[in-house]
């Protein structure tokens, strides 16, 4: 097997993780040595079940550690919350994955998502009331806005392990953010110095070469976190995450390092979001099981509604296109027969079967989007059942994997990583 | 997306950092063992140093330390900072392929474990050894450690593909604060090591041994109970030469060992080193121009020469 490149095309929620899971876990061809995160932080939550039962959302390890010996590495591109990761290894622990750590590296690059960054991001959200973005509360935003703002002075994973400047980094950001805001809720920066210096003696942190000698030696599966649609350049700005979530910073890393990869897009037959923002085909009506979501208290609530074909074309479009399909949750949509999918908007008095893709790093063309779709109307049509084939048609890409359930086994494949080809 | 479900703790993350099993405790101490590990354990053993597909260049590289009474808090420290060593060699291309090993000296004469030695490792697998030492911290009143122990261990049951196939030797880093014995006893290396010598081995000639294969050196820590000690200093002066390095600054060993070996390999020369230390942001730079001031002397780049043909006569001319 290639590299495989997974990106969710809608606005997360899609099944990276049990996709992830099912191409590290697969036993034809060569097997995965490793996971490449390559965006957002511990704010990911990508929901995998094992074939014995246990459950595990994975945060900021790699989906496939459940696969035997399949490492994950951090990239440069990932706000690397040392204290998450402390907590989700103990987890795994608990789920007889022993030594996750010992199967963790980082790139020295990354940004340090700190408690700072996160007593800033609820304090911001808690002012904004009502017209709150949808964030996390993890500090995702806050991180990458800082580091934007002062990049020498933003703490990075290699700093873990030079303590001095690490205290100085610590104590600089939380003045200033203190300074800004107001009193937080945080520990002092010699604590937090504490336990990142304890996590640099136990995670290996490794420079950017790393990695290009891992994609030589084998097959990776770079990972995406949240979904294209919450793109911070091509998302419904402001609704969106402060993260390249389209195929660009993997493909970035996989440049550097002379290699390609299959860009797999994975999309529901039906869509989903977490927070506020535009949903064109949300149906509240909808009653569909959702075992690993629910409502969360910097995100709102979990909101649920029919296939959207003309955002996932645009997704497609703004991320330069997708080599492959992955299609989650047919068993969901096989059980309800109530599911529509939308092809074209009515949006002021017009029919619309495609989204326009602005400019790049056009926030107020987004904007205007995020505008229009607020006051668009979904048209539906009867999917005939067959989803995958409407997908097919629908986007142009073969659906070459197939997933009926939450396990490796409810998956089925097709060329590029199964023996045959697609039945449709 | 969107958990939050791993609210976290600044305490509990360190403790669980630390609880891990692996590089960040001396666990196996900690554990209450009083006897080597048995990963560890000298006896009838040899560690190679070997080439493979992904490190088709290997470097050996061996680093042991006194655990010793008389290193007082160093053996924890340098447990605290050793896994960074080999991070520092890649980040800065100063070897390609390193692999490296851990170990601890004791005394044979009182200790339980005298020697406790790591396998090579090209990933930080070796980091766990480090974990597995025994800190005893015995050893006898006499400003003498069982170095020459470890010295033949490291002489004749080491086997590194750098120095077999390429002519090319491994770098030895010991780090104490005492002398060694004068000769290496036969009834210890039966005991520790389990071979069956005919006589005591000199100690000069052990470590005429040990500089056929490996490039020694050895670093004398501040904060152990002999620092600065001139009669420590000159005893290692007179076995190796220049290769005898004062650590001001515990901190910066893994940058000093690292610039070493960058030196050595020729990959850059002591102001690049230094400048490199700075660009990262290390604190040590000024520890580590001090301690290697002996070793760079201002030359730049250094000439690494073939091992010198009489290796049993201190301060041979091996390294300008």
């Amino acid at each position: 097997m290639n590299h495989v490149i997974v990106v969710d095309l809608g606005y997360g929620d899609a099944g990276k993780g049990t996709v992830v899971d099912w191409l590290c876990s697969r036993q034809e061809g060569r097997p995965v040595r490793m996971v490449v995160r390559f965006n957002g932080g511990a704010q990911a939550a990508h929901n995998v079940v094992t074939r014995d039962g246990r459950h595990h959302a994975f945060a900021q390890f790699g989906a496939g550690t459940f696969a035997s010996g399949v490492r994950t590495h951090l990239s440069r591109f990932v706000l690397v919350d040392p204290l998450a990761v402390a907590a989700e290894a103990a987890h795994l622990a608990s789920l007889g994955v022993a030594g996750a750590l010992d199967l963790l590296t980082v790139d020295r690059d990354a940004l340090l998502a700190t408690p700072y960054h996160q007593a800033a991001n609820r304090a911001r959200e808690l002012a904004r009331g009502v017209g709150r973005h949808g964030s996390c509360g993890m500090g995702i935003g806050e991180t990458a806005s800082y580091a934007l703002a002062h990049p020498q002075d933003a703490p990075r994973a290699g700093d873990c392990a030079a303590p001095r400047l690490l205290a100085r980094k610590l104590a600089t950001l939380r003045d200033r953010l203190t300074g800004e805001l107001g009193p937080l809720v945080a520990p002092p920066p010699a604590h937090i110095c504490d336990a990142y210096r304890a996590f640099a003696s136990r995670v290996r942190l490794v420079d950017g070469s790393y990695l290009a000698r891992l994609l030589r030696a084998g097959p990776v599966v770079f990972e995406g976190a949240q979904g294209v649609l919450l793109d911070e350049w091509r998302g419904f700005h402001p609704y969106t995450t402060w993260s390249t979530t389209t195929f660009a910073n993997a493909e970035q890393l996989l440049a550097e390092a002379g290699q390609q990869a299959i860009r797999l897009g994975v999309t529901r037959c039906h869509m989903t979001r977490h927070g506020p923002g535009p949903f064109v085909t949300e149906d509240p009506g909808l009653d569909l099981p959702e075992p690993h979501n629910g409502r969360n208290q910097w995100q709102g609530s979990f909101r649920t509604g029919h296939l959207d074909a003309v955002a996932l074309r645009y997704a497609i479009e703004v991320a330069d296109g997708v080599d492959a399909i992955a299609l989650t949750h047919l068993d969901t949509a096989a059980r309800h027969s109530e599911l529509r999918i939308c092809r074209s908007y009515q949006a002021a008095g017009r029919s619309l079967t495609r989204l326009p893709a602005g400019p790049p790093r056009d926030l107020d063309y987004q904007k205007r989007l995020t505008r229009m779709l607020l006051a668009t109307r979904p048209v539906y049509s009867d999917p005939g059942g067959d989803w995958a084939h409407v997908i097919e048609q629908e986007t142009g890409a073969p659906a070459v994997l197939r997933s009926h359930g939450p396990t490796a086994a409810d998956k089925t494949a097709s060329q590029p990583f199964g023996s045959s080809r697609a039945a449709a | 997306m969107g958990s939050g479900r791993w609210s976290t703790d600044v305490y509990d993350a360190a403790a669980r950092f630390r609880a891990a099993t692996g590089a960040s405790a001396f666990g196996h101490s900690d554990g209450g063992a009083t006897t080597v590990h048995p990963l560890l354990d000298p006896r009838d053993v040899a560690r190679e140093s070997r080439d493979s597909g992904e490190h088709p260049r290997s470097l050996a590289i061996a680093v042991l330390f006194d655990v010793t009474g008389s290193m007082l808090q160093v053996p924890r420290a340098l447990q605290a900072k050793l896994p960074q060593l080999l991070g520092l060699l890649l980040r800065h291309g100063y070897a390609e392929h390193p692999q490296i090993m851990f170990g601890a000296i004791g005394d044979a004469t009182c200790d339980r474990a005298p020697l406790q030695v790591g396998q090579f490792e090209s990933d930080n697998r070796m980091d766990d050894d480090l974990g597995r030492i025994l800190l005893e911290g015995g050893g006898g009143g006499q400003k003498t450690e069982s170095y020459e122990l470890a010295l033949y261990f490291m002489a004749r049951h080491t086997f590194l593909d750098c120095h077999e196939k390429r002519g090319k030797r491994g770098y030895l880093f010991i780090i104490g604060d005492e002398m060694a014995y004068p000769r290496v006893k036969r009834a210890e290396v039966r005991r520790v090591i389990g071979d069956g010598v005919e006589a005591d081995i000199p100690l000069a000639e052990i470590v005429g041994e040990v500089r056929r294969k490996w490039d020694a050196y050895y670093i004398l820590p501040e904060g152990a109970s002999y620092a600065r000690d001139r009669q420590v200093l000159r005893f290692w002066r007179n076995l190796l030469g220049q290769n005898v390095i004062e650590l001001a600054d515990l901190d910066a060993v893994c940058e000093t060992i690292a610039l070493t070996i960058g030196l050595g390999e020729a990959a850059i020369d002591l102001d690049e080193g230094l400048a490199d230390l700075r660009d990262v942001g290390s604190l040590a730079s000024a520890t580590v121009s001090k301690a290697l001031a002996t070793i760079g002397s201002g030359r730049g780049t250094l000439v690494v020469a073939a091992p010198p043909p009489d290796l049993g006569r201190p301060g041979g001319n091996f390294r300008l």
